[in-house]
């Protein structure tokens, strides 16, 4: 399949005057399939937007490349073919939301009420055309935000937190109509830091930290290495420890013994083992990698100190 | 050019909402109606005082708006990322400074407008006796040709807006805008005085190419006091509007190069 | 760089250029002295058009002086920077504040504080300077209203005063009234240099508003500026129109003003014939008319240096006693732009209210009566005004025929030629003019009387004077000689 988005070595920098020279975004390989929904995540500072603007061309890289839609970055063609919805955004709040539609169509040359009145539709909005941007709730606003994302019916789309600070009939809501993106065929870019949404919707993640890549891949391939608790009582040490060996971790509970052992180990010969060994099996719980593990494995190792959100904080030495 | 319009649109939707510069328009137009209750104080004709304190208040309130209005243009565009909905669009960073620039334009346009038709009413009432065409048209140039300033302080003001902050343009464009009207006489006379040292000479030339000239505009005392008048008048004021149509070109250029590699 | 910005690039640099040049210019620009004011008669508006002779720029500049000459208003003050433009930040306000200023100005005079009023003539002048009643009312204020202890002129005001009037009919040049204004400071005050009044008066005539009745005083400055012919004409002209005016209203006034005009012309004629005038041009003796044989006025002086700062000045004349009148200049001996009894009035455009106070310059009137005239001028109360700060003085008693009244030019005629005097008489001073000269020196110890002067009176005096047997009191002497002017006796 075609790379909806593709960079190779794609570095930002810039000069400090007591740090010298910070790269933002360092080196970054990313790619990006088209049909497929993309999770971009990465702590507060990581460089995702960094990033995302560097693909839009709103910024310029230092060094490396990037293609979006098989053009370089900054290709005013490609424009035609891509939208972005930024984290928070703001719209004119004099207008309303047929007419920011009306403006944003403008732009592209497109002046088809129909269009926007269908769009309005999509995103439920159909019925408060008379009110302005300053009356909308957050909801609304985050909705008319993707509708202008889709008046150029965009193969591409890149949005920044799509369901920040929504309720949860509000997530759901973009959520779903995320996922009808896909499924029309367009490919999603999506930096977010809700985890549990990610990984809901989104069929390829990387994690981005201090600028750097750590993860990227399929969900399902990345988020393999689940564990298998089994809690025990009455067994002999000699078999724990056996079974430590054999990369189980043992802890003691007030009621038992946990054993705790890879996805991959076959929990049916555990249990044999201890029932052989007359233990007893009080029970058996399958504990999948969660993609908050994930991230957190991978981000923990590099971070040394808190990161305040967005800005990027010059280590110390 | 459709984007290029469609930003001006907005631009002139947000403008004329925008509560300073409604606070201003309407301290400008309140000093208007009570300029003809001036005339009292003075030993002037109340007709002299009439034009001369109307044309004085709408040139003041006009360099306020301009100014007020441009610096935050840019700055607040890329604050609220509104600028990046607009620039992530097949949109060109020159296409938005245009559209911008001639939105505000645009805005102050209608301001202007709005205190123009106030002077021309007050002036009708006033002049009980003497109503005529020729004297309103008269009296029209002075605000017209405070538009083509005030539209080239804009231009200054959004050049700089690309590069500095909005409190430091406040200063810096208004600081110009006084140099331009003050100064451009003193430096003429050193150019002309052939008395002036060479470097004097060439350095007031210098200079005077590059600050611009705001001071042509200020025609209020033709308009105001009978005697003087200009020579040519065709010929002076389509100089002087060809002069501020080409900085305005020059400065809107310039900004576009700085805000091209800007990052936002 | 990519097509666009090189473009952009091309525009820009196209544009800046295109700035440069109609802000400079192209060919050769004029300056402001290429320029004369012209007033187009249908709109009564004034112009600045290029003199003759000066050729049109290839393209105007806007740096130049539509900017310069539309910018509010010109200052006689000589800096390179006129001041009004720093005060532009006023906007329209000028004429509203000038105004006001003006009104307070007004109880300054009332209480006596003229000090106070010049800064303030100064500053309404510079806002707006077509305020016209504060340039004429300053000019009277400057030229008239700073006197000593006995109500002397103190003249070293004068050129500011002059100036003032200069840049108030540069400012406003379709009115009569500033040429006019101006004009009567030469008339009345300086009482000299008459060719200036009569220029500013011809001005002034020039313009449509200018008052009927002080037409006439054009007439009278011909005649003291020794042109009873063009004086004559002046009243024919202004009788031709007085009548065409009284024809139209038949009112009193006009008739009034006819009939004025009549006499006035008439009375010139007469003149003209009488005081040998016509003869004398057209070369015919003048032996029967009054003019002729001319009167020996026996001028002669004494000053005597009664105490510091007083003067006794003493002489002979032998002029009949009312309207004659001797000046008397008594001043530093480099006093700059002197010329004899008197000064380069108006060598500055500049209004310097503040005229060096080193400098001394007294101007009074010596009446004279049995002929001979005895003054006292005392200066002593007035040591600012008379400083006598310099080490060499002159003393010069100057009389001109110009300024006497009829009676006495019946005799003397407007050029002198009816009047003599043995050993004072110049044709110098006054470049064609016959008048009286005379010029004494006196030091600043023998003024303030110090030093080797202390106890000792300095005297000054014409070497003709003679000592009269009695002494001379004009206050009480009961009896008034009056000679005839043609035997002297």
């Amino acid at each position: 399949m075609a790379a909806a988005i593709e960079t190779k070595k794609l570095t930002k920098s810039y000069k400090s005057r007591t740090a010298g020279k910070i790269n933002v975004v360092e080196a970054l390989d990313l790619h990006v399939e088209e049909g497929e929904i993309f999770g971009f995540l990465g702590p507060n500072g990581a460089g995702k937007t960094t990033t995302i603007k560097m693909l839009l061309g709103i910024i310029y890289p230092t060094s490396g490349e990037g293609y979006v839609l098989g053009k370089e970055i900054g290709d005013m063609a490609v424009h035609r073919l891509i939208s972005y919805l930024p984290e928070r955004p703001y719209y004119y709040e004099h207008m309303t939301g047929p007419e920011i539609l009306k403006f944003y169509g403008s732009l592209f040359g497109i002046n088809d009420p129909a269009r926007f009145q269908s769009l309005l539709e999509r995103v439920n909005l159909h019925r408060d055309t008379t009110k302005t941007i300053s009356q909308y709730s957050k909801g609304m606003q985050q909705r008319i935000g993707l509708a202008q994302s889709l008046i150029n019916d965009p193969k591409l789309l890149f949005l920044d937190e799509p369901t920040g600070g929504l309720d949860p009939i509000a997530h759901r809501e973009i959520r779903d109509l995320i996922l009808s993106f896909r499924d029309e065929g367009r490919t999603v870019f999506i930096s977010s830091h809700e985890l549990s949404e990610v990984e809901l919707i989104c069929d390829r993640v990387a994690i981005i930290n201090k600028g750097v890549i750590e993860a990227q891949g399929k969900l399902t391939e990345l988020l393999k290495g689940g564990r298998i608790e089994i809690t025990v009582d009455s067994v002999p040490e000699s078999l724990l420890s056996d079974l430590r060996i054999h990369d189980a971790n043992v802890r003691n509970l007030p009621n038992g013994i946990l054993l705790d052992v890879p996805e991959e180990a076959d929990p049916n010969s555990v249990i044999d083992a201890v029932r052989n060994a007359k233990g007893n099996v009080i029970s058996v719980v399958p504990r999948r990698k969660r993609l908050e593990d994930l991230f957190v494995e991978t981000i923990k190792p590099r971070s040394s100190g808190m990161m305040e959100g967005g800005t990027v904080q010059e280590k110390t030495q | 050019m459709r984007p290029i319009l469609a930003i001006a649109g907005t631009t002139v939707g947000e403008a004329i909402r925008r509560k300073v510069l409604l606070i201003i328009l309407l301290i400008g137009l309140v000093f208007m109606f009570v300029a003809p209750g001036l005339g009292v104080l003075s030993t002037r004709s109340e007709t002299t005082v009439l034009k001369s304190v109307m044309l004085g208040i709408i040139q003041l309130t006009a360099a306020v708006i301009a100014i007020v209005l441009t610096v935050y243009m840019i700055p607040n565009e890329v604050e609220r990322r509104t600028i990046y909905t607009i620039l992530s669009k097949p949109v060109q960073r020159w296409q938005f400074l245009v559209g911008k620039y001639l939105g505000a334009v645009a805005a102050l346009g209608l301001m202007m407008g709005l205190m123009s038709i106030v002077l021309v009413g007050v002036f009708l009432v006033q002049q009980e006796q003497n109503r005529n065409v020729t004297a309103v048209t008269e009296l029209l140039k002075g605000p017209i040709m405070y538009f083509v300033q005030m539209s080239l302080l804009a231009a200054l003001a959004i050049f700089f807006s690309t590069f500095v902050s909005p409190l430091v343009n406040f200063f810096l464009s208004g600081g110009i805008y006084l140099l331009g009207t003050v100064f451009n006489p003193f430096f003429t006379t050193m150019q002309e005085n052939p008395n002036t040292p060479w470097i004097a000479n060439k350095f007031a030339t210098l200079v005077n190419i590059i600050l611009p000239n705001f001071a042509s505009y200020n025609i209020q005392n033709t308009l105001i006091n009978s005697g003087p008048a200009i020579q040519n008048e065709s010929l002076y004021y389509i100089q002087t509007i060809g002069y501020g149509v080409a900085y305005i070109i020059g400065l809107l250029i310039a900004g576009i190069v700085v805000f091209d590699r800007k990052e936002v | 760089m990519t097509p666009l910005h090189s473009r952009m690039l091309a525009i820009g640099a196209a544009a800046f250029i295109t700035q440069a040049v109609l802000q400079n210019g192209v060919g050769s620009q004029p300056t402001p002295k290429d320029f004369t004011s012209v007033t187009d008669e249908k709109s009564g508006k004034t112009f600045k058009a290029l003199k003759k002779g000066v050729s049109n720029p290839l393209i105007w500049g806007t740096s130049s002086h539509y900017a310069v000459d539309f910018a509010p208003g010109k200052s006689g003050v000589s800096s390179g920077l006129s001041p009004d433009q720093l005060l532009f930040v006023l906007g329209g306000f000028r004429e509203l504040i000038a105004g006001i200023l003006w009104v307070k100005a007004d109880s300054f005079f009332d209480s006596g504080n003229y000090d106070a009023i010049l800064p303030l003539i100064r500053l309404v002048t510079i806002l707006d300077p077509h305020q016209i009643d504060v340039y004429a009312t300053g000019m009277w204020h400057i030229g008239y209203n700073f006197t000593d202890e006995e109500q002397r002129s103190d003249r070293r005001y004068i050129p500011a005063a002059l100036a003032l009037g200069k840049e108030g009919y540069q400012n406003n040049p379709t009115t009569y009234e500033m040429y006019f204004e101006t004009g009567w400071m030469w008339y009345h005050k300086i009482d000299d240099d008459y060719e200036h009044a009569v220029n500013l008066f011809v001005e002034a005539q020039k313009r449509a508003d200018m008052i009927p009745a002080r037409k006439n005083l054009l007439a009278m400055a011909y005649q003291r500026d020794g042109k009873p012919e063009e004086a004559l004409n002046t009243y024919l002209r202004l009788y031709d129109a007085a009548d065409k005016v009284y024809k139209a209203e038949e009112s009193f006034g006009a008739h009034q003003n006819r009939d004025t005009i009549e006499s006035n012309a008439d009375t010139t004629l007469v003149r003209l014939v009488q005081r040998g005038w016509i003869a004398g041009k057209e070369g015919r003796s003048t032996a029967p008319y009054d003019n002729s044989p001319p009167f020996d006025v026996g001028f002669s002086a004494k000053v005597t240096v009664t105490g510091p700062r007083e003067l006794n000045v003493q002489g002979t004349w032998g002029v009949q006693p009312v309207g004659s009148r001797i000046r008397i200049v008594l001043r530093d001996a480099d006093y700059p732009g002197a010329k004899p009894a008197g000064l380069d009035w108006d060598s500055s455009s500049s209004v310097n209210l503040e005229p060096d106070k080193g400098l001394t310059f007294m101007q009074d009137g010596l009446f004279v009566k049995n002929r001979r005239f005895n003054r006292k001028l005392d200066m002593s109360r007035d040591p600012t005004m008379y400083p006598f700060a310099k080490d060499k003085y002159v003393v010069e008693l100057y009389y001109n025929p110009r300024s006497a009244p009829p009676h006495i030019q019946d005799k003397f005629s407007w050029d002198g030629s009816g009047m003599t005097d043995k050993n004072y008489l110049n044709t110098e001073v006054r470049k064609g003019q016959r008048v009286i000269y005379a010029k004494l020196e006196l030091t600043k110890d023998q003024i303030l009387r110090r030093g080797e002067w202390a106890d000792r009176t300095p005297v000054i005096k014409t070497p003709n004077y003679i000592e009269p047997k009695n002494q001379y009191d004009p206050d009480n002497d009961t009896v008034i000689d009056i000679p005839s002017l043609r035997s002297g006796k």
